[in-house]
């Protein structure tokens, strides 16, 4: 459980420590691409707590869902369409789906877990 | 179980560093230093008068210290009555002559104007722009009209007269009496400055004249200080 907390710690601390700053040009896809990987991380944690979590499915997801996600915003930038709002759109809706999930998931464990008490 | 712990923790260290990559971005974004070569050495200049200005002042300031530190009483009311000569001539309450020039502004004669045309008024703005000018092209004091121009001056305008110090200008012809570090510079520069093109446009004959000897008046009201408030001393 705390193995993944740690992890997001340790990332945000290397992330801040190491100083790399994207060119501005290019901090739109950097938004757009970790957009997707939240929305793919709680995704996983849904899926793993409702069992049916896949390693190949999410492993193959977060890093395809961030260059789906940076291609469509590059593709709109070239037709001039604002496409990476479907993008902004779509990963806002599901990270709020699973957010909702996770969270009944948890209260529903917790209410089970006090009656058995 | 445990490998999939770790896989999270993997993605979730990736999720951390490229939140942590897009803050910085966000919030301190990299911005190019686009000056050319000219820009770069008159900057370089600029920060080498102003490190000359520092070690001037900080010069000033450690043998006004050593002054402080010296031995006797005497020596030290000494230090501070000079100090305060000094902070008094800088804050223009003592009078003070020199070489310097004469700056006089009056409207243009009829025949220029055209007979029956109102005599022309001068605004405010306009005597602000000049005095900004003048302070621009290294003016050290300046008085207009027998009132010396302090930090807290205030020009302005009461019912169609310009007030200078709280006290009203008199007729024509004005007269600005400025002290500057490099008077000929000053009178070459204030010819041609946006500020007197100003007052011909508005029909005043700006006429500025080197002198020997120009005498300036010393700030004769009260200096309201409301904001400021004797320092504690550290030790």
């Amino acid at each position: 459980m705390w193995l993944p907390v740690l992890g997001l710690l340790l990332g945000l601390l290397l992330g801040f420590m190491s100083d790399i700053r994207v060119p501005p040009e290019y901090a739109n896809y950097l938004s757009i691409a970790v957009l997707a990987a939240l929305d793919t991380l709680f995704g996983g944690i849904r899926a793993h707590l409702q069992g049916s979590f896949e390693d190949k499915v999410f492993i193959t997801g977060f890093f395809f869902n961030i260059l789906l996600a940076a291609g469509l915003a590059y593709l709109g930038v070239h037709l001039g369409i604002d496409l990476y709002l479907a993008a902004i759109f779509a990963f806002g809706v599901r990270l709020f789906n699973n957010i909702a999930v996770i969270r009944r998931l948890i209260i529903s464990k917790w209410s089970d877990s006090r009656k058995k008490a | 179980m445990k490998e999939r712990q770790f896989m999270f923790a993997t993605i979730a260290l990736i999720l951390g560093g490229m939140l942590a990559i897009q803050f910085e971005t966000t919030n301190n974004p990299v911005v190019r230093d686009t000056r050319d070569l000219w820009e770069l050495r008159a900057d370089l200049e600029k920060e080498k008068q102003r490190q000359q200005e520092l070690n001037e002042e900080f010069e000033r300031y450690s043998e006004l210290l050593n002054q402080y530190k010296g031995n006797g009483k005497d020596e030290k009311i000494q230090a501070m009555e000079k100090a305060l000569g000094d902070l008094k001539k800088q804050a223009g309450l003592t009078t003070i002559s020199g070489q310097g020039i004469v700056i006089t502004i009056e409207p243009f004669n009829e025949e220029l104007i055209g007979v029956g045309q109102p005599v022309p008024k001068i605004d405010p703005d306009m005597l602000r722009r000049l005095v900004n000018e003048l302070n621009r092209y290294d003016a050290k004091e300046i008085s207009i009209d027998g009132q010396r121009i302090v930090s807290k001056t205030p020009i302005r305008e009461v019912n169609g007269n310009i007030y200078i110090n709280n006290e009203p200008v008199s007729s024509f012809p004005i007269e600005i009496r400025v002290l500057a570090k490099d008077n000929e510079k000053l009178h070459q520069k204030i010819i041609a400055s946006p500020a007197v093109e100003e007052f011909i446009r508005e029909n005043f004959l700006v006429e500025s004249k080197q002198t020997a000897k120009v005498i300036l008046p010393a700030f004769d009201k009260d200096m309201k200080v409301k904001f400021m408030k004797p320092a504690k001393e550290e030790t």
